[in-house]
């Protein structure tokens, strides 16, 4: 019978007291229109190699102009040298194509690609014969390949790609680490390049290097390689080639050198940086408490990217960010989120909003490992961007958590301290404030501690900041102000829901009127 | 229509009609214009006779309209057609940038708000060369032009600083940054070498600091969002320029006004602006530059000037200090001591200082005075942002801040203590600083809540306030007075009892000043005083306290209200009505004087009430007079009718609308106080309440249904006896109150007391039409709130005339009708009732038709007995369901237009809650036990063969709960 499940229905809702999975969580920083400048944390896309034999003389002064003239002359001879058929002007021509290449400043890239140079470059990658050359020649493509997408498309488009791929397997270490150089700079440029090379079948060759007796230098350059090839989204690069890497993946982020353990630990924060099945394949692997660990290194380009990482696997699944803090990662964040580096901070804030959106057991340990102070600190006294993020958790957090979570949160200060960030000059953190602020009233209600709460959002000021927010030109903001103050703030409104909701007394009247 | 002179000429004609005074010229005209802007080219006849037109007034007159129709036309709205044809607006767009800029400042303005509507729909995409053509202007060189560009441009881009982060709003600003920073930072650079060049020459000046003040805050909006990268890379340029605009100094650009800020007054605000939007969103990036920033601003507010003019620019300054002083990381920009002194003379200090403007609104404009003082209005004063920075300051620097302005007190009062009659305002200043520094927490209900611990508020008061409040010439130094009331006022909540106590007979005697703001204040402070609660929430101070004080008290307010311009003092009318809710007994030998005075003044704001508040209090006073003697001696209720019942009687009369709720409050409150009967003077009333013009109205509607509740309760069987052709109206008026989804639960309440008092034969030949009018509504618009309202109607129907009465009701109108009710109203529904007397009548009138109707038992209707049971058992152990469909949520917004009553709800007349069952069931559920118990002794075996097939365990395990309390068993 129909009434009987509807019953049934509310009985069930009874146990469950309106609780529903709040869908908070995906929240990520996944804007893709960006007016900032590049994010100068992030390992970068694309290397040039413009180190120098110790050996070497210093750079003839020809190489350190930029004295057009002076430059397409010496071009026009590397062209004339490299076109002919002995092999030490090949040389030589390659080496100063290399050294004008490798200056610091201002390379001619476009100009040794318009002097139609990767023909006879790529051509030399094959010289098993002659590995001067083969070194050389790698070099400069490798330098061609750091420039704009329109340079690595170039060399690319010569057919570099096998050729590099064939040279990973190279018995002379530099040339072979030079491949992988080159290799990396071409990953680095998108998706569809990074696929290419994964077709190539990029992945075994690269592995097949990686061994225990391979010199540090080269293993940084093969971490760097392949956490590009981990890199990038739409599309992410395919599981099965994921589920290839890994393994040395992890492998390397046990590694001694730092800077291996810093481009290892990019690649987890790529592999992670996407929906829930992509985050599962890399806490499979049982990595989370190294992960852990690293947060509490000393070195910033260890910290960032593994801040990063778990930041991406709590924006997952209520599971998965039990499996993040399980491996403890509550205890480490308190001391990220006090970082004297503001971009750790916000990190560390964003992962924080990202637990308090989950279920009210995860808030709960964040209550119990002591997440709150550092929390309402940087509420307090974090920058911009860091605010911002812990203005979320608050939101996340007063709307998943019950009511002594909530009534806890407000304890600690985090109330007064959001009132205060009313005043920020950023819409959105403005209307998640005023949520948080309802969430908390709602709260409040349920204990029928309105008039104590509207008292305590009075006392700090912010009843005065609400009220000016009805000001606001943005409609949303507007009318989510005028609705806090028309519900709480105004006895119009309450004698009002009053009467509609009562039938034996018509003319009650509010305890605070008049 | 086509682009001629015949249609020019008669598009000019018309018009000039528009703008004709007479209506039946104009009109017409409005009309003609409006049904021919469909045609295609009726916009590009416009811009052409705004072009063409030799009369300015025509020209003007075209730009409006051009503008209107822009306005109301071009937005595409999805299933809509498309108003403005492709052509026109391809024409619109090509030529409306030029024709704007070649344009006199008056057509210019209405055409650079066409060209933002336009911009907002079609800009970027559909007018993807706007930018450019707005860029190539800039090198024309003439400031008219590129004025009016920056001003297009601010009118299009604001829109950045208040709207949410988004992909597209994103895009567009990439875009514009793109096209539009590198030509920007250029003209920027240009302008002020210009100003270099132009420096003697005032009108040229004029210009460039417009446009300076317009690319300012172009640069605003662009930075909003987020930094971009080009600004980042170009900080250097655009801060190092905005730094020495701050610190400049032009006598030309000093302007004689001292109320309207100048053009340098403007320029230095925005930048002010940019400068905290820098320090509070790009910190990290804007760091290098603070410092300057911090002291430009910083000698900019010293070398200020007191007048108002500067206003903006000084609030805006101070504010950014504020802001900056309390981030941890710049807290050494103002640790050194010297630093801090200097801030606090210089900055703090001179911006708390009572100023002439603030005298001249003493004394003559008391009560925007009182507004800006005392309700916090005071948003974007020079005193509220020297506060707020000492607040901020007070952050990190409480100590020595403290110490300072301690130092600044202490010689404040002492210049004053000197000669008092010249240095009085040290004395207010002193005061004001004192407040500033101990706020730390306040709110209107108990003034401040939490205070600097350093600051000795009650020392203070001793040594300080007192003096004033005792000074035996109550009009001297008026200012002096209402500062020393104002901070008994605000540190009430932190002074001990016994200075409070001290203060109250001064305040009493400060009633009696001439100076407004004074006695309000002093008016106001006894009111909060007051509303203190003490221990075991009574009141702090107790009537016995007041003892020695009540007569004066109370002679002092009433005899304010005579003082010149405080006739009708909001503040001194609720000062009376709180004095009499807190003495209540105390006051009962002083009400027959009293009640005379209060109505003389009820008979005087009534010729012509103009302030709500004070008539609200007056009315509330009424009431408490009322209560508090009839209370002691019900009997006295005749004099306070024969009082009041002239009055009352001509405001009916003349139809005060503003004050026929409160009369009827009243009316049902002396109505209430008599001990069941009714005296012939309200019979006499009653017709006249059923006249439905009264009913018109809907801020009369909750109190006349309350005297009307009122009537019935008190004299149901003189209405039945004498005036039964009167029954007719009645329920005439509630016909009409549930046709309104409005007042549906109005008529509710009216309904619910006919059948609660009215003698049953008296409306037996009513019954069956009553339910026709539900059923009616119920299937025109059924609403939650009416449903709610519904249920607990026909459950107190069942309770009062049996369950049997109410199943045969339902079906003497349509056969089976009373299943179809159970079974899709009751049992879905019920679960909504809200309030536990209505839940209450709900379940007693459930049980009665499950035990007491047979039709329940024994015909098809059984399918429904345990559902309905399953029902109650939700009703009882469920939370309230108050869940409303989405459709329904603004009908009772949209529904009342002027809906004002709650304002005019009077406290004092509040009524009693009132249970129609009573004590007759103390718990439903051992009633529903006993209930069914007694059902099943009647038909052994039925009931439990019914409660094991159909109903879940759940509910059944709560239903053992009842019988076991109330130890009864099913057979």
């Amino acid at each position: 019978m129909p009434t009987e499940n509807l019953t049934d229905k509310r009985m069930s809702k009874f146990k469950n007291k309106g609780k529903e999975p709040t869908k908070m969580r995906d929240r990520r920083i996944a804007e893709c229109v960006e007016l900032r400048k590049a994010h100068r944390v992030e390992s970068i896309l694309k290397r040039r190699n413009i180190s120098s034999f110790g050996d070497e003389e210093p750079l003839s002064p020809e190489f350190n102009t930029d004295n057009e003239q002076v430059i397409s002359a010496t071009i026009q001879e590397i062209v004339a040298s490299v076109n002919t058929d002995s092999p030490e002007m090949q040389r030589q021509g390659c080496q100063a194509a290399r050294k004008l290449l490798s200056r610091e400043r201002n390379p001619p890239l476009k100009e040794i690609v318009e002097a139609g140079l990767l023909t006879r470059f790529v051509e030399f990658l094959g010289r098993n014969d002659d590995p001067m050359l083969q070194f050389e020649a790698a070099w400069s493509l490798t330098n061609v390949a750091s420039g704009t997408s329109w340079h690595t498309q170039q060399v690319v488009e010569h057919g570099a790609v096998p050729a590099f791929i064939a040279l990973l397997a190279s018995p002379m270490l530099n040339i072979s680490e030079q491949a992988v150089w080159a290799l990396g700079n071409i990953a680095g440029d998108g998706p569809s390049y990074r696929d290419a090379l994964i077709d190539c079948g990029i992945i075994p060759a690269l592995l097949a290097r990686l061994t225990p007796d391979a010199p540090v230098g080269y293993l940084r350059n093969l971490t760097w390689t392949l956490s590009n090839l981990c890199r990038n989204k739409n599309p992410f690069p395919r599981f099965s080639a994921v589920q290839q890497m890994l393994p040395s993946i992890i492998q390397l982020l046990h590694h001694g050198d730092k800077s291996v353990l810093s481009d290892a630990c990019w690649a987890i924060s790529y592999l992670t940086d996407g929906p829930n099945e992509r985050i599962d394949v890399v806490i499979k692997t049982g990595i989370l408490p190294r992960l852990v660990e690293m947060l509490g290194f000393e070195e910033l380009s260890v910290v960032t990217p593994a801040l990063r990482s778990i930041g991406n696997i709590v924006s997952g699944s209520d599971l998965q960010t039990q499996a993040a803090i399980d491996a403890g990662v509550l205890s480490a964040l308190p001391q990220l989120m006090r970082h004297p580096k503001s971009s750790v901070q916000k990190e560390a804030a964003w992962a924080v909003s990202n637990i308090a959106a989950g279920p009210c057991q995860q808030i709960q340990q964040l209550i119990t490992c002591g997440l709150l102070a550092p929390l309402v600190d940087l509420l307090r006294n974090g920058d911009f961007k860091t605010q911002r993020e812990a203005v979320w958790a608050v939101t996340n957090y007063t709307s998943g958590g019950t009511v002594d979570q909530v009534v806890h949160l407000v304890k600690c200060g985090a109330l007064e301290a959001i009132l205060n960030l009313l005043q920020v000059k950023d819409t959105k953190t403005v209307l998640v404030i005023l949520d948080a602020i309802s969430n908390i009233f709602l709260a409040a209600e349920k204990l029928g501690e309105v008039d104590k709460l509207c008292l305590l959002v009075e006392e700090v000021g912010g009843l005065d900041r609400i009220e000016f927010l009805q000001n606001h030109e943005n409609n949303t903001v507007y009318r989510a102000a005028q609705a806090l103050i028309e519900k709480y703030f105004s006895e119009v409104g309450v004698a009002e829901s009053h009467l509609l909701a009562s039938f034996r007394n018509p003319f009650v009247f509010p305890q605070r009127s008049p | 229509m086509e682009l001629n002179d015949a249609n020019l000429q008669t598009l000019t004609e018309y018009l000039q009609k528009t703008l004709s005074p007479d209506p039946a010229v104009r009109r017409p005209a409005e009309k003609f214009l409006e049904s021919v802007e469909g045609n295609q080219n009726y916009p590009i006849l416009l811009l052409t006779v705004l072009e063409k037109s030799q009369e300015d007034v025509i020209r003007v007159c075209s730009a409006v309209t051009f503008k209107n129709y822009i306005k109301r036309n071009w937005r595409i709205v999805e299933d809509e057609p498309n108003k403005i044809s492709d052509p026109d607006r391809t024409a619109i767009k090509a030529n409306i940038v030029n024709l704007m800029l070649t344009s006199p400042e008056q057509i210019q303005k209405q055409l650079s708000d066409a060209i933002s509507i336009i911009g907002r729909e079609d800009f970027p995409q559909k007018w993807p060369d706007l930018l450019t053509e707005m860029v190539n202007r800039f090198q024309s060189g003439d400031f008219h032009i590129i004025n009016g560009i920056l001003r297009t441009a601010h009118s299009l881009f604001k829109r950045y600083r208040h709207e949410f982060k988004s992909n597209e709003l994103w895009s567009e600003i990439k875009l514009v940054l793109d096209t539009f920073a590198q030509p920007l930072t250029e003209l920027f650079k240009a302008t002020i070498d210009l100003c270099q060049t132009h420096a003697t020459d005032i009108n040229a000046l004029k210009v460039l600091f417009s446009s300076l003040t317009l690319i300012s805050k172009l640069f605003y909006s662009l930075n909003f969002q987020d930094l971009p990268e080009f600004f980042e890379d170009n900080m250097e340029t655009w801060m190092t320029n905005f730094h020495n605009l701050l610190t400049l100094d032009n006598k030309l650009l000093q302007t004689d006004d001292e109320e309207e800020a100048g053009l340098l007054e403007l320029l230095k605000s925005q930048i002010c602006d940019n400068a905290a939007l820098y320090a509070q969103k790009y910190d990290e990036e804007f760091q290098p530059y603070l410092p300057r920033f911090v002291t430009a601003i910083w000698n900019l507010l010293v070398t200020t000037g007191q007048e108002v003019k500067y206003d903006l620019l000084v609030s805006n300054a101070i504010q950014f200090l504020a802001s900056v002083c309390e981030r941890p990381h710049y807290k050494h920009l103002f640790e050194d001591q010297n630093v801090l002194t200097s801030i606090c003379e210089k900055v703090i200090v001179p911006n708390m200082e009572f100023r002439s403007a603030d005298e001249e609104a003493f004394e003559d404009n008391s009560e925007e005075y009182i507004i800006r003082d005392l309700e916090g209005s005071d948003i974007d004063t020079r005193r509220r942002a020297a506060c707020d920075l000492v607040r901020g300051l007070c952050k990190f620097f409480e100590g020595p801040v403290t110490g300072i302005f301690s130092g600044y007190v202490s010689s404040m009062l002492a210049e004053y203590a000197k000669n008092p009659g010249v240095n009085w305002k040290h004395k207010d200043a002193a005061i004001y600083l004192v407040t500033s520094l101990a706020s730390k927490a306040q709110t209107q209900k108990h003034g401040i809540t939490q205070a600097n611990e350093l600051v000795n508020l009650s020392e203070f008061f001793v040594n300080h306030i007192l003096v004033d409040l005792k000074s035996p010439n109550v009009n001297e130094f008026p200012v002096l007075k209402a500062d020393a009331i104002k901070y008994v006022m605000t540190f009430r909540s932190q002074l001990p009892k016994e200075q409070l106590l001290e203060a109250v007979p001064l305040l009493v005697s400060h009633l009696q000043a001439e100076s407004i703001v004074q006695h309000t204040y002093a008016a106001h402070a006894l009111e909060r005083l007051f509303t203190m609660r003490g221990a075991n929430n009574s009141t702090l101070i107790t009537p016995t306290e007041m003892a020695p004080f009540t007569e004066q008290l109370l002679n002092h307010l009433f005899k304010a209200l005579a003082i010149p311009g405080s006739s009708e003092n909001e503040y001194i009318m609720k000062a009376i009505m709180r004095s009499f809710s807190l003495l209540q007994d105390a006051i009962v030998p002083y009400i027959p004087t009293l009640i005379g005075q209060l109505t003389h003044k009820l008979l005087l704001v009534s010729k012509n009430p103009s302030k709500p508040h004070f008539n609200h209090y007056l009315f509330e006073s009424l009431c408490l007079s009322i209560r508090v003697t009839c209370k002691a001696n019900p009997d006295t209720v005749s004099s306070f009718e024969e009082a009041l019942f002239p009055v009352f009687t001509e405001i009916l009369q003349n139809d005060v609308q503003e004050f026929v709720p409160y009369v009827f409050q009243v009316m049902s409150l002396l109505l209430e106080i008599h001990s069941n009967s009714i005296p012939s003077s309200y019979m006499a009333l009653f017709p006249h309440l059923l006249q439905p013009i009264l009913w018109e109205r809907t801020g009369n509607i909750p109190p006349l249904v309350r005297l009307l509740q009122a009537y019935l309760e008190k004299g149901a069987a003189t209405i039945a006896s004498t005036a039964a052709d009167k029954i007719p109206g009645l329920l005439g008026v509630f016909q009409k109150l549930i046709a309104s989804k409005a007042n549906d639960h109005q008529g509710f309440y009216l309904l619910n007391s006919i059948v609660e008092h009215m003698p049953p034969d008296s409306i037996t030949q009513y019954r069956k039409q009553i339910f026709i009018l539900l059923f009616q509504r119920l299937q025109s618009s059924k609403t939650t709130k009416f449903v709610k309202s519904f249920l607990v109607f026909i459950n107190l129907y069942s309770v009062k005339y049996g369950a049997i009465a109410l199943q045969e009701i339902f079906d003497s109108i349509q056969p089976k009708m009373f299943g179809m009710v159970v079974e899709k109203i009751v049992i879905p529904e019920v679960q909504k009732v809200s309030g536990p007397v209505e839940k209450k009548i709900c379940a007693v009138g459930i049980t009665k038709i499950l035990t007491e109707c047979p039709a329940m038992m024994d015909t098809e209707y059984t399918k429904l007995w345990a559902p309905l049971l399953q029902a109650l058992i939700g009703l009882f152990e469920l939370p309230e369901d108050d869940s409303i469909p989405d459709d329904e949520h603004f009908i009772d917004i949209e529904d009342t237009p002027g809906y004002q009553t709650a304002f005019s709800q009077l406290a004092f007349a509040g009524k009693k809650e009132h249970d129609p069952i009573g004590d007759a069931v103390n718990n439903p559920k051992i009633l529903l036990a006993q209930s069914l118990h007694k059902l099943s002794t009647a038909c052994p075996g039925r009931v439990p063969s019914m409660l094991s097939t159909s109903l879940p365990a759940e509910a059944l395990q709560y239903l053992q709960g009842y019988l076991q309390a109330a130890t009864v068993q099913l057979v």
